[in-house]
């Protein structure tokens, strides 16, 4: 049956020098839902997707993962837990050939071994368009494409909860409306997502939820049509705070 | 054994296939026929360009595969040298001493990186300060070995020797039957041979997969779930037991080990090797060494002073012009052929 | 009395241990600060400042003025260095290890080969004075003045000249600051120079205290790795200072109970512990406390 992933985060605090990128973040995910993390740049967006997977440390604060304590865990052990990550700059290994990229990825999962899991990563695969046995090396793939061997790479790991880290970036309208199609599929499955996104009409498209981050705080939380009308979440956009 | 023979046929090394194999064998063949054509002597050299290829594939495999440079290899080549000259030759009267201290040498070098390699890979390190500090390591470990020419610096029986080195160390053998000759140039083919089919097999595993994605992207493959800490602690121990597995045939072959061995001059050499053959393929580096070991020979048997001018000046001639190496750059340049026959053609 | 001269001798050997470290490895660290690019040819370079300052000494030129030509000289053939081969190589970390590692050997047996096995010695300038039973030469103790003098003179260039700031924008930002007009291609030259040249300098200072030969640089290059390792690149000065006095500190009581050899084994040791404390460095935790303060005010 889907696995629902519960993600709790307190208090979460992260500088960098004098720089503020997280402040005093706290947040609970709705297991098996998909949420938009949404707001100006320099908010804090990409930061927060770091400490949730562990690449960076958080001066203090705490994150739960599915009931565990991950906090001070590696990303590779979080991974293990069930935690995905795409990355904001595409980063599928550029000079393997696409089949190289997936048998990496799938032997990462190995030790999963869950039917609904492997039917997500074929269902990617076959809505992406993506050959598993492609020699093409995946810097010879369109960006679009690229992409989404990410998505399909990460889903390989056998997921529960997956951040994606701006999946549509420099797609065309017709490609982000397929990425939101087979976003939403995954998640009847019972996938839970977060997606940092810029392109409102793809968060329009897939999102039951928005928080919106500023300055490294949550600025705004609830359903994507009420938050977009209040006038203080405009404003931020247009810095005018 | 099917499983084995699909890794042996994988794509991450260069060749595959029928054409692969044939050659494979012809060459073999060459080298199986060598006291039809070579004095003993000569067989002698070609053992000594032989021994030191399992150095070259532990480091082509942490290098080129794995995109971890240590420059400190011959520290694990001088360790198992010397660890096996002290165990053989304080077992000099046990029939299977000299084996004993085979595996006693390689056991040294594997616990040296590994507890070397703890320090370095589960620090996190930026990727310039593992070539340095394995350098260091060797420098070290050069000094160390220079000033043991007391009396007082023996382990056992077996003294080491201080600059002079350590003498008399015994060659391999089984019982009453001494490896020398031609009976040891056949003993190191048929561990070089051994060693490069298993490394391989290596590459093409999934571990070896996993290595190149390592070198690719070390970030990306940890957040899909790899602890790549270990697989490159893994990785460093390997090289260091190859390096040592050199060490030992070095000794076998020579009977003496000096600390020049783990000095800086020698330090360079079996990254010259690499690099000039090429990193990203083991069969380059295993022709790069022998190529380069066959050309040392020569010039520095005819009298040529300039051996190691000529050797350093080759390097940043390579990394300059042929940054992926001689041979690899070489195999491109044919396989570009065809495939340029083929757009025009069409 | 004797309680004086022991105190007096406990700061003389830290400071002399610095100082040799420091001495060892400015010229490295300001290249790896600039371009991430571990010199290995930086052993050799030394040893090229130690045979200008002897070839000039040896027609009379005074010690000081020998060195101060081994300086000019060594930076001169590390901006051609920089000119054919390195600038080829930014961005391309591992490779210009190996082709600076090719360049060293070049350069050493090439040196052998021109000019033999050994260059005549320089005598160590200066004599030696003691307290009680302690006793200190003056050579190192003008080793220590001038470590410190070329850590003020680096912090002038880098803090309070045009091109240090050029310099510092290119190491925050080398892209920005080439579309602000700073001509990168030349300071990286100039900062390899700069580097090249602060190893023939103190090739040439620390000649009187060895012999000149054309291996010399061996012995000079442990040290100064160790020193860059435990500096690390965030901030030049600050971990060139640091980590010379760190490992002073761990190498003085050592090197002084149990020999220098493992004096040396011990500050390799200590590198080793300490990367894991502090992987990037000790400059890089002494940066976060400066840009810290800087934000707090």
């Amino acid at each position: 049956m889907a696995n629902s992933a519960s993600l709790i985060v307190e208090n979460l605090n992260k500088r960098f020098g004098g720089v503020v990128a997280t402040d005093n973040v706290s947040f609970a995910l709705d297991p098996g839902s998909i949420q938009c993390i949404i707001g100006p740049n320099g908010a804090g967006k990409s930061t927060f997707f770091s400490l949730l997977v562990g690449i960076q440390k958080p001066d203090s604060g705490r994150i739960v993962f599915n009931d565990i304590d991950i906090t001070r865990m590696l990303p590779a052990a979080r991974v293990k837990q069930g935690l995905g990550l795409t990355f904001q700059t595409n980063r599928v290994f550029h000079d393997l050939s696409v089949r190289q990229n997936l048998e990496i990825a799938k032997a990462a999962g190995a030790d999963n071994g869950n039917r609904v899991k492997d039917d997500r990563y074929l269902l990617a695969l076959e809505r992406f368009g993506l050959d598993a046995g492609d020699h093409t090396p995946a810097r010879n793939l369109p960006h679009h494409q690229r992409q989404w061997l990410e998505i399909v790479m990460v889903l390989a790991c056998g997921p529960d909860l997956m951040l994606l880290d701006e999946p549509t970036a420099g797609m065309s309208p017709q490609e982000t409306g397929n990425t939101a199609r087979v976003l939403r599929e995954l998640n009847q499955t019972g996938l839970t997502l977060v997606v940092v996104e810029h392109d409102m009409a793809f968060v329009r498209d897939i999102a039951q939820r928005v928080t919106v981050l500023h300055q490294g705080r949550i600025f705004a939380d609830g359903p994507l049509d009420e938050v977009t009308r209040r006038q203080d979440v405009r404003d931020i956009y247009l810095g005018r705070k | 054994m099917e499983r084995i023979l699909r890794l042996l046929n994988g794509s991450e090394d260069i060749g595959r296939g029928l054409p692969y194999w044939a050659i494979f064998a012809a060459v073999l063949a060459l080298f199986i026929a060598v006291p039809l054509y070579l004095s003993e002597f000569a067989a002698y050299n070609v053992s000594f360009y032989l021994l030191n290829i399992p150095m070259a594939l532990g480091l082509c495999i942490l290098w080129g595969y794995c995109g971890t440079l240590s420059f400190g290899q011959v520290a694990y080549f001088g360790v198992a040298g010397y660890a096996y000259g002290i165990i053989a030759g304080n077992l000099i009267n046990h029939p299977l001493g000299t084996l004993i201290g085979s595996i006693g040498g390689i056991i040294a070098a594997m616990v040296l990186a590994g507890i070397f390699g703890y320090f370095v890979f589960f620090a996190r390190v930026q990727t310039w300060i593992v070539p340095i500090l394995t350098l260091v390591l060797t420098l070290l470990l050069e000094t160390f070995l220079g000033q043991t020419a007391g009396y007082q610096w023996r382990v056992g029986t077996v003294q080491l020797g201080g600059y002079n080195g350590m003498t008399g160390i015994p060659s391999f053998q089984l019982g009453s039957y001494v490896f020398s000759g031609y009976a040891f140039f056949y003993f190191v083919l048929a561990i070089v041979t051994v060693s490069y089919l298993l490394c391989r097999a290596l590459v093409n595993s999934s571990f070896g997969k996993v290595l190149l994605a390592i070198r690719e992207d070390a970030l990306r493959t940890e957040t899909l779930g790899y602890d790549i800490r270990v697989r490159q602690w893994i990785a460093f121990v390997l090289a260091a037991a190859l390096a040592g597995l050199s060490g030992l045939l070095y000794v076998q072959w020579g009977n003496y080990i000096t600390p020049s061995q783990v000095g800086l001059l020698a330090a360079a050499l079996p990254v010259i090797w690499v690099a000039v053959g090429g990193r990203e393929k083991l069969l380059a580096a295993v022709i790069g060494t022998y190529a380069l070991n066959w050309i040392n020979y020569k010039l520095s048997s005819s009298g040529n002073q300039y051996a190691l001018v000529i050797t350093g000046t080759l390097l940043v001639a390579v990394m300059l012009f042929f940054p992926r190496g001689l041979v690899v750059s070489l195999l491109d340049l044919f396989a570009r052929i065809p495939a340029k026959r083929r757009a025009h053609g069409e | 009395m004797d309680l004086v001269g022991l105190i007096a001798s406990i700061f003389y050997q830290l400071g002399t241990n610095a100082a040799f470290l420091l001495l060892c490895a400015l010229g490295l660290i300001v290249i790896l600060g600039m371009m991430n690019i571990i010199n290995l040819a930086h052993g050799e370079l030394m040893m090229m400042g130690a045979y200008v300052a002897s070839f000039v000494y040896q027609y009379g030129v005074p010690f000081w003025l020998a060195a101060i030509i081994s300086f000019f000289a060594v930076g001169v053939f590390g901006a051609l260095l920089e000119l054919t081969i390195i600038k080829r190589f930014y961005g391309r970390e591992l490779g210009a290890l190996v082709v600076t590692w090719g360049i060293s050997l070049i350069l050493s047996q090439g040196f052998l080969l021109l000019f033999g096995p050994f260059m005549p010695p320089i005598q160590i300038p200066g004599g030696s004075f003691a307290l009680g039973q302690y006793s200190f030469s003056l050579y190192w103790i003008a080793m220590f003045i001038v470590a410190m003098l070329l850590i003020v003179a680096l912090w002038w260039l880098y803090n309070r000249t045009e091109i240090g700031l050029q310099a510092r924008a290119t190491m925050q930002n080398a892209t920005m600051a080439r579309a602000l007009g700073v001509d990168t291609n030349r300071i990286y030259t100039l900062t390899f120079s700069l580097g090249a040249a602060l190893a023939g300098l103190s090739g040439a200072l620390l000649a009187p205290t060895t012999s000149i030969m054309p291996f010399m640089g061996q012995q000079f290059v442990a040290p100064a790795f160790i020193t860059v390792v435990v500096g690390g690149a965030t901030n030049v000065i600050a971990g060139a200072l640091g980590s010379s006095a760190l490992l002073s500190l761990v190498k003085t009581p050592i090197g002084f109970y149990f020999g220098a050899f493992l004096g040396t084994v011990a500050l390799l040791l200590a590198a080793l512990i300490f990367i894991r404390l502090l992987p990037d460095g000790i400059s890089a935790a002494i940066q976060r406390r400066l840009d810290l303060r800087h934000r707090m005010r």
